[in-house]
């Protein structure tokens, strides 16, 4: 058997490679690798890739009785439009939400000073309340019909 | 938890003389079985409205597959040759569907006779969807409760018995392959996580007896097989990989894949096709790391270092060469289609019109996320940091999971589906921290003291954490209050959703009247019905392919296209029939031997989704092909570029088969109070061309609000024209 694997190296020499992975090549850290979740999150969630596809105006533009062109931020009516304006406020404020309660829980960790403490709680409770309404006032202009 | 009962005001009805574990086991049951009950009820709502029909057009396919299965026996379904669809063409029915649906509908059905229970075969179709969500409440319960513990387990449980994402494609009359796909895929996941977490082979083979299952039900089946190889890669990447993994992945796959290629539809697919071979590659890649890492223990670091560098350049030039072989050779396909499209979303836009025009594969805009999430599109992250807070195998798992699903849902708004388990899950696990932290935060010791010391008391005893901890109580108490509100508002939507929104059966339209009563429009069955009963046995009807499965299913008559759309050219010469002027149009009629032609039409009663409003794709496909290379689509339009069918129109548009088919008649139609005759309500116009006579064709049948018209084809002439 011996015999057998010596045969291709009596034609053959086998380089000498010296192989070594790059020190610039690193697991990147969890917060690291969370942040870009988030922002992907952020992306997909604001109706960018239907963005790319269809195409919308930034705004709409509806004319009024004297004439005058008036921007429109919601596209009225449909379930699945969108303009880009609109999906990107909207995926900020889901981002702002989860955001929110990511730092309620991180206010329970035991050595804080008190003034941080207290700024988070304030804070997390104020990005909650204006995700969640801003959303479902964005969802009314939307939809005029909802939840009637 | 005893606290919590003292205060609790139904103490006296929960059983006393139970122990602590009883008690909780009573309570996680309950909360089950009533998650069950009401994921089964709320689909109910078109059950309740209009009848127990089936739904749409894909299930009906479906229901008349089913019902030949139960009749003929399981030999005869999978050699079905159907010759009564695509005519002349014909469809292998047994090789190109997944018959994972229609097998468990005919098992069930079965089962209930053989205990004389005699439901029809139309009502254990119809309730087959919500029974499965049933199930999937459960097996929801059981994977959270492997990913994190079991109050996520219940919470996410509770969130997907109502998720609008699901209950979308799995509504009552929903007799679709989605509606048992997402239990099989949950339930393979399930036993995929049990498998890496035990690294036993029975569970492993399990899960590969459940991704058969899997495989059998739908063809989203791609995305586990993809799902699953990945989270092995990232095991080995953050330094995960163990004995378990290795275990669970090799009989994962081998046995997985013997069992996927049992299905006629899937054949060799799974060793030839591009979309396999992440798995065959991970396989490989975990055999070598194993080994590997086998070879290091054994040897000394330099023996080891020159036996590396050796295999690395003679093993691996091998394989890269046998690769670029078989990819040069053509033997592994490329990505198909539908699953290049979802990588590349303008794929399908700029080549295949087919797909770009079904309303489901257009990508998602920002409403229909929180439209079929609410909630839960602000506890996805929450629940992904808390999986990020205790980085385990299955947390991985549920991470990838997440993220790849956020993606294609947002590319096709029909995967929203696949997206909603993972919604509910990573947000029941981030809902049930957020409770569990700050309940823990609550002063729960308050009622045993009287009440005017309480706040006194209980201020005193926290002294060491009141100075960085201001209100600890109260803002717990505010938590969990606002908590408890989002989750009251959740179930509202998710109920005003469902009502409102995805209980529409299609084949039965509704509108309300001026007094507010409801009105139905009954069109579609009235019409297949008179198909039946009024036209010869092989009578062939042409239609556009939406309405092919119904043809079939309801009227009984062999058709020229329907739904399945695996032939674009024939599509597309029944596009061009529907685009030419009307004695173009007969020539194609003959050579396909049509006998009656089938159009949509809303102008009447202000119907949408009419023939019309179609049309457009019809000149889009009919002219993609070398036959219909005449029709363009700027014909169509006015000099200005719109689409319009009053005078203004383009007289191509206005002399064309599908506008004369629409119309006829419909010029001395009065539609509405104080507007001409021939008001389109849909489009809102008056028509152009309003006088015309139709020459080779004739009406054969109109339904009462002019919603579908049936034309016959009039046979050539006796005597030639010399």
């Amino acid at each position: 058997m011996e015999s057998l694997y010596r045969l291709p190296f009596t034609i053959v020499q086998c380089p000498n490679l010296k192989l070594k992975k790059p020190s610039w090549i690193r697991k990147p850290s969890n917060t690291v690798v969370l942040f870009g979740l988030l922002v992907s999150y952020f992306l997909v969630t604001a109706g960018v890739i239907y963005d790319i596809i269809v195409e919308p105006p930034s705004v709409g533009s509806t004319t009024d009785e004297y004439g005058h062109h008036k921007p429109v931020a919601f596209m009225a009516w449909r379930i699945n439009g969108q303009y880009i304006m609109e999906g990107l406020a909207a995926s900020f404020m889901f981002t702002l939400g989860g955001l929110g309660f990511i730092l309620l829980d991180q206010t329970n960790k035991p050595n804080m000073p008190r003034l941080n403490r207290v700024l988070m709680i304030i804070c997390s409770f104020i990005f909650i309340l204006v995700a969640y309404c801003a959303t479902k006032i964005f969802i009314r202009i939307k939809m005029p019909s909802y939840l009637t | 938890m005893d606290a919590l009962t003292s205060i609790l005001p139904f103490k006296q009805l929960l059983p006393q003389k139970l122990s602590y574990d009883k008690q909780e086991t009573f309570l996680k049951l309950f909360i089950l079985a009533s998650a069950g009950i009401l994921a089964f009820a709320t689909r109910l709502f078109s059950v309740l409205r209009y009848e127990s029909v089936i739904h749409e057009f894909d299930p009906y396919f479906n229901y008349r597959t089913t019902k030949f299965l139960t009749d003929e026996g399981f030999y005869s379904f999978h050699n079905w040759f159907d010759d009564r669809a695509w005519y002349p063409l014909g469809r292998i029915i047994g090789g190109t569907i997944y018959p994972g649906l229609m097998v468990t509908s005919a098992a069930l059905y079965h089962a209930l006779r053989w205990f004389h229970i005699t439901i029809d075969i139309r009502n254990v179709c119809v309730f087959l969807a919500p029974l499965f969500s049933s199930f999937t409440v459960i097996v929801t319960y059981l994977l959270t409760k492997e990913l994190r513990n079991t109050s996520a387990g219940l919470v996410a449980a509770c969130l997907i018995s109502i998720v609008p994402g699901y209950i979308s494609r799995s509504v009552a009359g929903s007799y679709d392959n989605e509606g048992i796909a997402i239990f099989c895929m949950l339930l393979t996941y399930y036993l995929w996580i049990k498998a890496i977490k035990t690294g036993s082979i029975m569970w492993s083979a399990s899960c590969a007896l459940a991704y058969f299952y899997m495989v059998s039900s739908w063809g989203g089946y791609v995305f586990l097989i993809n799902l699953i190889p990945l989270h092995v890669l990232a095991l080995m990447f953050t330094g995960h990989f163990s004995h378990r993994i290795y275990v669970s992945y090799s009989t994962f796959y081998i046995i997985g894949t013997i069992l996927s290629m049992q299905i006629s539809f899937v054949g060799f697919q799974p060793v030839q096709s591009s979309e396999h071979m992440l798995a065959f590659g991970t396989f490989g890649l975990c055999q070598l790391f194993s080994f590997v890492e086998y070879v290091k223990s054994k040897l000394t670091q330099t023996q080891f270092d020159a036996l590396f560098s050796f295999a690395l350049v003679t093993v691996g030039f091998a394989l890269s060469i046998a690769g670029l072989v078989l990819w040069a050779s053509g033997k592994i396909a490329p990505w198909t289609g539908r699953f290049y499209a979802l990588l590349d979303p303008s794929y399908a836009k700029n080549h295949i019109p087919i797909i770009a025009s079904v309303s489901e594969h257009q990508p998602t805009a920002w409403s229909s996320f929180f439209f079929d999430f609410e909630l839960l599109v602000f506890m996805f992250p929450v629940g992904i940091y808390y999986c990020f807070k205790e980085l385990t195998d299955a947390n991985i798992f549920i991470i990838i999971y997440g993220m790849t699903s956020i993606y294609f849902a947002g590319v096709m708004v029909r995967l929203m589906l696949v997206l909603a388990p993972v919604m509910c899950v990573l947000s029941g696990i981030g809902i049930s921290s957020i409770l569990a932290t700050y309940m823990r935060n609550l002063d729960a010791s308050q009622p045993k003291k009287p009440a005017g010391t309480a706040s006194a008391g209980s201020r005193s005893r926290r002294t060491d954490d009141s100075s960085t901890y201001p209100r600890k109580n109260e803002i717990a108490f505010g938590v969990i209050c606002l908590m408890s509100f989002f989750l009251i508002t959740y179930v509202f939507h998710c109920t005003w959703v469902t009502s409102e929104a995805y209980s529409s059966p299609s084949i039965v339209l509704s509108a309300r009247g001026g007094d507010g009563s409801r009105y139905i429009f009954d069109d579609f069955r009235e019409a297949y019905w008179w198909l039946r009963y009024n036209t010869d046995e092989n009578a062939k009807v042409m239609s556009w392919w939406d309405y092919g499965y119904q043809i079939t299913a309801m009227a009984n008559r062999t058709i020229l296209v329907d739904n399945n759309t695996w032939n674009n050219t024939h599509i597309s010469r029944v596009g061009q029939a529907m685009s030419s002027t009307e004695d173009k149009a007969y020539e194609i009629m003959r050579e396909l031997d049509v006998d009656y032609v089938l159009v949509i039409f809303g102008g009447l009663i202000g119907y949408s989704s009419d023939d019309i409003n179609k049309f457009l794709w019809m000149v889009r496909i009919g002219g993609s092909t070398d036959k219909g290379a005449h029709i363009k689509e700027s014909d169509y339009f006015t000099p200005q570029g719109e689409f319009r069918v009053d005078k203004e129109g383009s007289p191509t548009l206005l002399n064309c088969l599908m506008y004369k088919l629409s119309y006829y008649r419909f010029g001395e139609t009065y539609t509405e109070q104080d507007k001409p005759p021939g008001y389109d309500r849909t489009r809102s116009v008056e028509i152009g061309n309003k006088n015309f006579e139709l020459e080779k064709l004739e009406e054969a049948y109109t339904t009462e609000h002019w919603l579908v018209r049936i034309y016959k084809v009039k046979k050539e002439e006796n005597r030639g024209q010399s």
